[in-house]
């Protein structure tokens, strides 16, 4: 008796207006009837009710410089992160390898799939740093190499669907599959460029985008291959291979073979021979990691 | 094609443990037959260390480096694998 009659006090005080101190309506069946007509008009009283608690919240001088050291805090927090991302990644290097623009995306991917008539190689420098990419199409970046390897994965699993192969946890080992070959590949190319010994200015990021390009050709290959059957798929695979094999040449060559490649000249000596041998073997890993990747997608 | 990024740690931190219990008398001294010894590449100050002689470097500081890291990390794998299988 007695509780019946304190749950039936709080549907009368709702009458006029709504109650500032309840949050969700009591929705239990013993009220349900005197809630349905008084629903309406307690919405519309909710949000001006619950401005006013926390305005009540606010003034309160305690609670308002709880609010203030917490922002400090925050803040603080905020800025000892900026400063010590520096440390494990190179935010402001990597924003180099992104300020691309659409034209300078356009002619990358006409030079990974037709690099023959392009002369010049060499990146522009200004005052001892290299020029962002989007004023120099020779510049390595990383959005080419990104969105490629997403677009494989995703282009993998579309593949795989349309032979009823698919499933999602594919699309993850695609990734990690293609993910771990990269691994591979930087680390074997930063122990060879170590042992040879190569002075180089090609540094690890450099080398990433230098390898993520060919993802280009893998997609152009499986996507031929989708619409055209296993003969679109071989042409068109092996005409990205031969792209990819010049394109590195040309660009390694000037990284790694700096002083003799400038002039041209056909390099002999035993330390010049060694440095060819490096850049000839990652140009031809580059077709072969190609066809690892993808054969298996197009039946 | 199961080649993942957890293959591939596994096959670094058997990689280095290989390097580790490499037998110092019989391949990395510089009386032994093989010639791998670091001490006669000193010679060349110049810009021509040599791949033995880098790779002999190489191999010396990965073995003074990972010596502690890696008696943690092999055991933490080895009470998980015995774990989780």
């Amino acid at each position: 008796m007695p509780a019946l009659a304190s749950k039936r006090r709080i549907p009368v005080s709702h009458l006029g207006m709504a109650d500032p101190h309840q949050l969700f309506d009591d929705t239990s069946s013993a009220q349900s009837q005197g809630y349905g007509a008084q629903r309406g008009p307690s919405g519309l009283g909710y949000p001006t009710a619950s401005a006013s608690p926390q305005a009540a919240f606010l003034a309160d001088p305690v609670s308002n410089m709880a609010m203030a050291y917490g922002s400090s805090l925050a803040a603080q927090g905020k800025e000892l992160v900026d400063k010590n991302i520096d440390r494990f990644i190179p935010v402001t290097k990597l924003k180099y390898y992104f300020a691309v623009d659409t034209l300078y995306v356009g002619k990358k991917l006409g030079l990974l799939f037709f690099p023959y008539l392009h002369q010049d190689w060499e990146v522009q420098y200004q005052q001892d740093t290299p020029v962002a990419p989007r004023f120099d199409v020779n510049a390595p970046d990383l959005y080419i190499p990104a969105m490629a390897f997403i677009t494989y994965v995703l282009v993998a699993g579309l593949a795989l669907g349309t032979q009823d192969r698919f499933s999602p946890d594919l699309l993850g080992l695609q990734a990690s599959s293609a993910l771990a070959w990269l691994t591979l590949e930087v680390l074997a190319i930063l122990l060879s460029l170590y042992l040879i010994t190569v002075n180089t200015d090609l540094t690890t990021i450099d080398l990433v985008a230098f390898l993520g390009y060919k993802y280009v050709g893998m997609i152009g290959g499986i996507l031929m291959g989708l619409l055209f059957g296993k003969i679109g798929y071989y042409l068109v695979l092996g005409w990205c291979c031969m792209s990819i094999f010049v394109f590195m040449i040309r660009t390694l060559r000037l990284k790694i073979l700096a002083e003799a490649a400038a002039e041209g000249v056909p390099v002999r000596g035993a330390r010049n021979q060694l440095r060819m041998y490096l850049t000839m073997a990652v140009a031809a890993a580059q077709p072969l990691l190609m066809y690892w990747l993808t054969f298996h997608l197009v039946r | 094609m199961a080649f993942t990024l957890y293959s591939l740690l596994q096959a670094a931190l058997l990689c280095v443990n290989a390097i580790a219990v490499l037998h110092e008398e019989r391949f990395l001294k510089n009386n032994c037959t093989v010639g791998w010894g670091t001490d006669q590449g000193i010679g060349g100050f110049g810009e021509e260390p040599g791949i033995k002689s880098q790779l002999m470097n190489l191999i010396r500081s990965v073995r003074t480096v990972m010596r502690v890291p890696l008696i943690i990390v092999n055991s933490i794998v080895i009470v998980l694998l015995l774990l989780f299988g």
